[in-house]
């Protein structure tokens, strides 16, 4: 129905948008979604042909090209064909009109009626969005938000137009006015089967009136999908900051916005300055929009990349697997947290992957490579936090020396630089960087400061991987709030990908993206932290999440190991499962994919 | 635990006792030359004298004043004990280290070679060797220092191999570093307990060996040692010299070994118990 085509515009010699190419066919429904200034409006404005700006490209609207179109015949198309939903409620109607008179204008106007025929087709569609007859004489400034906003959908079908583009109309609204507006939207585009663009920063309404989703960042399209896919499971690092910027009852993980603002750039990825994961590409020239696993995403490096890939890892220990052929993925810029009991295998994978054990069998990836040896500057980008900071500390170095060390090691910078970097990592994990504390030896230190100095030892190499085994569990919550926050926003910031190992699931829910349960070596489930812990499918993260810390008096009941022996055959939760059955005993079960997870059941 | 040696060594009191003999017997050995009256080597006195003005502890058989060989042999004990601790230590530290830093094969050969020459007796083959060449000082504390040293390399072994799985080595290893930082800034700084004590023991046993040796008459007769001075008074023994030649000596040795003695004992008291233990299995 319509089709945009290396559609340009500027505003003087600032180019707005660049190179846009999305088609729309008749019915369905297709939301822009950006920043405020990122150049949704004027794409919508472009089409109906109202931007102030030098249009080029093609814009084509059932086979005619709208900008090369004279305004007269523009305006037969204008509101007729194709009308707007202004973004502006409250400039948007004139104050010295009643709203009844402001909807048949459009009819008037363009002739399809006489003034009388107008107002009862206004009131018909007035009554149609749900306006109270009383309201129907009413001034603008005599409405609520959510009336106004209304009075503009009413306005815009006045003249029964084909394609209804959408500018934020829901974003000023209160949570159930909004609600009330999607439905109405939802049943007047079912029953005139109009074809929807809608313009807005609101996820919610994106993801409820929209099939595909189109995210435009600086004036380019950078990802490009059906829209639960782009939501479940963002491809594009600024996909995936909005996401994570967005309050939503979906998602557990603690708000994280993206650094930088806003600009504008005619070459290079406008992403790249905010970006975590740019490289040099990414300066010098755009990215094309280019597909991947059913979507276009236009990054040079094929949207986030895997930071960190562990495949079939297994570790024995003589006869023990202590770590059981585990596949686990952990992406740039996200939290991986694993949780389980005590001797699950955790620290064990933790400590595969950074070389102090050696792995039985299987593959480690960092950035797409395979791990063969690790150098010095493997130990530049992968950092690990140890989790008892007293051992991890040598009794014989000063806070200053062990914070320093790292440095040595690599021999960054000169004395000085190391020194100035020592002091501002120690004020980062909030400590103090006196010459009183930094000459301390780990024991004076309580628990609590040695494990944020550990901590501080292993960011201050600036790490791109960060494996934390239980980095908070010695602290008290006041302090690991303030840890786990620094972390986060050494998330948002660089882009650390974070392989967090803790036994507290509530924890890992606030910090993680993605979520794998570890029980006796094997992985029993994985999947988005959001998904897991709404909807758990292994008994043994069921348990785990009965178990987690709530604020309740309710002591949970807990399931006791049963008598029947488990001979290591069968599922690693079989004597304490109590849906198990005889199969559970004497068969493993693998990994399989339900929905979103994968989880190792035998009873699913 | 983070420990100052010195200040745990200075608060104990049998460290500062042994600290304080070990004090008067070097500046004795520093200010030989000015306390000495006469050169101790020159004979040129009436012999046998008893204790005078001239000659505070009388002269010897050949006529050389006991006062001043007195003095000058403590420098000779000194050289042997910081001689012998230093030598000892290192092949202890370089033998026992590189056995549990290498591993494998080479430390199943380091072990074996130890248990070997651990029960080869240092004196007898001291003697046999000073059958054949006269041995010297330097002489002396090679061949103290090549038949001892095992002990302490497997007490430097047995601490490495656990240094070297503590949790800040792996640490250190995860910042990327190589196996020399590992041994200079984390190994050796964290063997210097068990290196002191085994410096301290070494140089005990070495002063006391040298004595013994010299005594039986195992040394170069030219040097002026305690040990050779008793060894020499007591063929005169019959003649009353022993008051003045054979006790005086007798005790100087004594308080220098001592004073070695309650350093060492001062200093396993402040180490870890969990390093005494070790050490009363290994070093027996």
């Amino acid at each position: 129905m319509i089709e945009l085509r290396e559609l340009e515009v500027r505003y003087g010699k600032r180019r707005v948008l660049h190179g846009i190419n999305l088609t729309l066919k008749r019915g369905e429904s297709l939301s822009i979604v950006g920043e405020s200034g990122g150049g949704k409006t004027t794409l919508g404005l472009s089409i109906i042909g109202l931007v102030e700006g030098t249009v080029r490209g093609e814009i084509l609207f059932d086979g005619k090209n709208l900008v090369a179109l004279a305004e007269k015949e523009l305006k037969e198309i204008r509101w007729n064909r194709i009308a707007m939903v202004f973004q502006n409620v409250e400039n948007a109607l004139n104050p010295l009109y009643t709203v009844l008179d402001q909807v048949s204008e459009p009819i008037v106007a363009h002739k399809l009626g006489d003034r009388n025929e107008a107002k009862r087709r206004a009131g018909e569609l007035l009554s149609m969005v749900n306006l109270p007859e009383g309201r129907f004489y009413a001034y603008p400034h005599q409405l609520s938000g959510g009336e106004k906003q209304r009075v503009l959908i009413a306005m815009a079908l006045a003249n029964d137009p084909d394609l209804i583009i959408l500018d934020e109309p829901t974003t000023a609204l209160d949570a159930l006015t909004k609600v009330e507006i999607i439905n109405l939207i939802l049943t007047v585009c079912k029953e005139r089967e109009l074809t929807i663009l809608l313009l807005t920063h609101d996820f919610y309404a994106a993801s409820t009136l929209s099939d595909r989703m189109a995210v435009l960042y600086a004036g380019r399209i950078v990802e490009f999908g059906p829209t639960p896919a782009l939501l479940s499971n963002p491809r594009h690092p600024y996909t995936r900051g909005l996401l994570r910027c967005y309050p939503s009852m979906t998602t557990t993980k603690d708000l994280q916005g993206i650094k930088g603002r806003m600009e504008f750039f005619d070459d290079g990825c406008p992403f790249h300055p905010r970006c975590t994961q740019s490289i040099e590409k990414c300066r010098e020239g755009a990215p094309r929009l280019e597909e991947y696993d059913g979507r276009l995403i236009a990054c040079h490096r094929g949207g986030i990349i895997p930071l960190l890939e562990l495949r079939d890892l297994s570790k024995s220990f003589d006869s023990l697997k202590a770590v059981d052929s585990i596949d686990m993925t952990l992406y740039e810029g996200e939290t991986l947290a694993l949780v389980g009991e005590s001797g699950s295998g955790k620290t064990t994978t933790a400590k595969l992957i950074m070389g102090i054990f050696e792995a039985t069998e299987g593959r480690i990836y960092l950035e797409r490579k395979q791990i063969l040896g690790r150098d010095k500057s493997f130990y530049q980008r992968v950092q690990m936090i140890f989790q008892n900071p007293m051992e991890a500390l040598c009794h014989l170095f000063s806070v200053r020396e062990a914070v320093r060390e790292p440095l040595d090691i690599q021999k960054q910078g000169n004395r000085e630089q190391r020194e100035s970097k020592v002091q501002h990592i120690l004020e980062e994990v909030e400590l103090p960087s006196s010459e009183t504390f930094m000459n301390k030896y780990p024991h004076q230190l309580s628990q609590g400061e040695a494990q944020r100095v550990s901590i501080a030892r292993a960011l201050v190499l600036n790490p791109k991987l960060l494996i934390a085994d239980e980095p908070t569990s010695a602290l008290d919550a006041s302090t690991q709030a303030k840890v786990v926050k620094l972390l986060l926003n050494l998330q948002e910031k660089r882009g650390i990908g974070m392989f967090f190992i803790t036994h507290n699931l509530a924890l890992a829910r606030k910090i993680s993206d993605r979520l794998a349960v570890m029980l006796r070596g094997t992985i029993v489930e994985e999947g988005p932290s959001s998904e897991i812990i709404s909807n758990p499918l292994h008994p043994y993260t069921k348990d785990l999440l009965k178990a987690a810390p709530t604020l309740n008096s309710n002591v949970p009941i807990v399931p006791k190991t049963t008598s029947k022996k488990n001979e290591g055959l069968g599922c690693p939760y079989a004597n304490r499962c109590d849906k198990a059955i005889e199969v559970c005993f004497n068969e493993k079960p693998q990994l399989r994919i339900f929905d979103s997870h994968r989880v190792a059941c035998m009873n699913l | 635990m983070h420990i100052n040696y010195w200040n745990e060594l200075t608060r104990n009191n049998f460290g500062k006792l042994g600290l304080a003999m070990l004090c008067f017997v070097l500046f004795i050995a520093l200010f030989a030359p000015f306390l000495a009256r006469y050169d101790p080597g020159e004979p040129s006195h009436a012999i046998f004298m008893q204790p005078s003005f001239e000659h505070w502890l009388g002269t010897n058989d050949i006529g050389q004043d006991i006062w001043s060989r007195l003095i000058c042999g403590a420098k000779n004990t000194l050289l042997v004990a910081l001689g012998v601790g230093v030598f000892t230590t290192l092949l202890s530290t370089v033998i026992g280290a590189s056995a549990a830093l290498v591993g494998g094969l080479c430390d199943r050969i380091l072990m074996r070679l130890i248990d070997a020459l651990i029960v080869i007796p240092a004196f007898i083959v001291i003697i046999l060797v000073a059958a054949y060449v006269l041995p010297n000082v330097w002489t002396l504390i090679f061949l103290i220092s090549i038949l001892t040293w095992q002990g302490g390399a497997r007490l430097v072994r047995a601490q490495t191999l656990s240094l070297k799985e503590r949790m800040s080595v792996y640490a250190a290893r995860t910042f990327g570093a190589n196996k020399l930082y590992i041994i200079v800034r984390h190994i050796i700084p964290n063997l210097s307990p068990i290196l002191f004590a085994v410096f301290i023991h070494s140089a005990t046993r070495g002063v006391f060996m040298e004595a013994g040796l010299a005594f039986l008459g195992i040394a170069d007769i030219s040097t002026v040692s305690w040990g050779l001075m008793m060894h020499h008074a007591l063929r005169f023994y019959y003649l009353d010299v022993w008051k003045w030649w054979l006790i005086p000596t007798g005790l100087a040795l004594s308080v220098t070994i001592m004073a070695l003695v309650f350093i060492g004992h001062a200093f396993e008291t402040a180490m870890d118990p969990r390093l005494r233990v070790v050490e009363q299995e290994d070093w027996q």
